[in-house]
């Protein structure tokens, strides 16, 4: 067979086309598999926010055997502005309701960190979402990641191309980081859970308001990466109000009436998935996540408490989303 | 601290590219001569800087393909860090650092029409009603509702436009929000814009002396920012706002 130069060179150059476009298929993008055998998640009926949310969390930590004796927590709430009527954070009944329950479990420390993506002003954020006065009044620390003290990490995978980013102290160093999201549709990503709920711990001051970077190097990437670098030890989802539609901060109320706790944050987000009536292996950081982070299949998942229904109408999303509809 | 390339980072320590700050550092070092040499090569990096809808690819593609957030990529500023889009409080930094500059001398050729290029983005990325947040003031076809803090520091950049409705708008929105501000750094940003715009600020500063947390504040910015609203008047000066 004669091969012209011409030849050669549309050949080569199809050939690094194909490549570039396949190469995410074939090249696993994530240093190890750290998936367990089973994942433990709770679904749990809570239908307001009141001091029963106390018992009803104390009952699911019980169901699966969390230990933190001895160890510092850092709770990592959903905290992006304030507007009144639209649930956009995750509220602070349920965060004080998880410090208590930590603490009743004998953990060394518990302290609620997170860094705003929108508002620059996180002590604005925290006095009109009501977490100020509550924080103070239970002697809980807050840490603002926007602006705490940055370690240089190296990323554990390489879904956005970049080697490193700088990340908090604080949260590099918890014993056990528990995100604690609030369940809502998101224009850019489909869904924020638990697993996009890390965009908070990327530095503002660091990075800027919003997290921009994050964005131009892909959000679904950068989810993978975030959590493949810093291990989300536990998740309390906060659905009892969620949010439907244009969110993160424009969407509808939509009360779902259930917190979901898990052990791992694939579990936990697939799971949030189905209740708002969504297909995970739809979402990609779901989909690429149970390849290393966690699992997805149900077949993986030891589920206690209610079974996760997909709702008789699923969660509104904006037009680019409708694939994520489970059939 | 300052990076080979006139830049400044973020921290001692940071990486070498170059960020947001560097506007913040050159109005810093406004008075101080032997920082001149320094002052400029930062200057000269600022004009370098513009956010990445400055290219023509991706103006195209805000035009074309991607226009769920409402903006005009012709209108561009500074981003926070380098090869990300522009937002508001990096291009009013930026505009308050160059504006500062006693001359459009060898160099700085650029620096006018960076600055009116600059205004230009501000006054498209407002809220529809009135003030800014930090850039988009419309998503999805959504209303984002203005920030106290982003609005403020925009209408420092914009203090030379009184008249311009947009800057009017915003004035009256900060002088609205400011008494229900229950946060330090936003309070001390509302009284320097509302100074600068001639504004009564009295009942402002008193409410920033009684905030009950003033003297635990463990920011270091947000205590800085609040000796710079105590003293308004020295503060807009360094800042070449004028009076």
């Amino acid at each position: 067979v004669s091969l012209t130069r011409r030849d050669f060179l549309i050949g080569s150059a199809a050939l690094a086309a194909g490549a570039s476009v396949s190469t995410p298929f074939f090249l696993p993008k994530y240093h190890s598999d750290r998936r367990p055998k089973r994942s433990r998640v709770a679904v749990l009926r809570a239908e307001q926010y009141s001091q029963q949310l106390d018992q009803i969390l104390g009952e699911g930590l019980r169901l699966l055997l969390i230990n933190v004796r001895g160890r510092t927590v850092v709770l990592k709430p959903n905290l992006v502005d304030y507007l009144t009527g639209n649930a956009i954070n995750t509220h602070p009944i349920l965060v004080l309701a998880a410090a208590e329950a930590f603490r009743r479990l004998g953990a060394k420390s518990v302290v609620v960190a997170e860094g705003p993506g929108h508002q620059r002003d996180t002590q604005l954020v925290l006095s009109q979402s009501g977490y100020q006065e509550s924080l103070r009044e239970e002697k809980i620390r807050f840490v603002d990641l926007n602006r705490d003290e940055l370690i240089r990490t190296r990323l554990r995978a390489s879904y956005t191309g970049m080697k490193e980013l700088w990340l908090p102290r604080t949260v590099l160093e918890a014993d056990f980081l528990v995100s604690m999201p609030k369940i809502k549709t998101h224009h850019w990503s489909g869904v924020t859970l638990a697993m996009k709920n890390m965009f908070g711990i990327v530095p503002g001051a660091r990075y800027g308001w919003p997290k921009n970077i994050l964005h131009w190097k892909g959000i679904q990437e950068s989810i993978l990466d975030l959590c493949a670098t810093v291990p989300i030890h536990f998740v309390i989802a906060d659905g009892v109000i969620a949010m439907e539609g244009n969110g993160p901060l424009n969407g509808a109320p939509r009360p779902l009436g259930r917190i979901v706790l898990a052990d791992d944050p694939v579990a936990a987000d697939a799971t949030c998935a189905r209740l708002m009536g969504f297909e995970p292996g739809r979402i990609a950081h779901i989909r690429h996540g149970a390849r290393f982070l966690g699992n997805a299949d149900p077949g993986h998942i030891a589920q206690v408490g209610e079974t996760a229904t997909p709702p008789a109408t699923p969660f509104r999303v904006v037009p680019e989303f409708a694939k994520l509809y489970a059939l | 601290v300052q990076n080979p390339n006139g830049s400044w980072p973020v921290f001692a320590g940071d990486d070498h590219d170059g960020s947001w700050v560097t506007s913040l550092v050159s109005i810093a070092l406004r008075d101080v001569v032997p920082a001149i040499p320094a002052r400029l090569k930062g200057l000269r990096w600022l004009l370098s800087s513009a956010g990445k809808e400055a290219s023509w690819f991706w103006k195209w593609k805000f035009r074309t393909a991607d226009r769920h957030v409402r903006f005009d990529p012709d209108k561009f500023g500074w981003p926070w860090f380098p090869d990300t889009i522009s937002w508001v409080v990096p291009t009013a930094f930026a505009i308050l650092a160059l504006n500062q500059l006693p001359c459009s001398c060898s160099g700085f050729e650029l620096a006018a029409s960076r600055v009116d290029r600059g205004v230009e983005m501000l006054m498209d990325r407002a809220c529809p009603g009135s003030g800014w947040n930090a850039g988009n003031g419309v998503v999805y076809g959504a209303t984002v509702r203005p920030h106290p803090d982003d609005t403020a520091i925009a209408l420092l950049a914009l203090r030379d436009r009184p008249q311009d409705p947009v800057v009017q708008g915003s004035v009256n929105y900060l002088e609205r929000t400011g008494p229900n501000l229950t946060a330090p750094w936003s309070l001390a940003w509302a009284i320097l814009a509302l100074a600068a715009h001639h504004r009564p600020i009295t009942l402002l500063r008193r409410a920033l002396l009684a905030l009950p947390d003033l003297f635990h504040i463990e920011d270091t910015s947000t205590l800085a920012l609040v000796c710079l609203a105590l003293d308004h008047e020295h503060a807009l000066a360094n800042l070449g706002v004028s009076m």
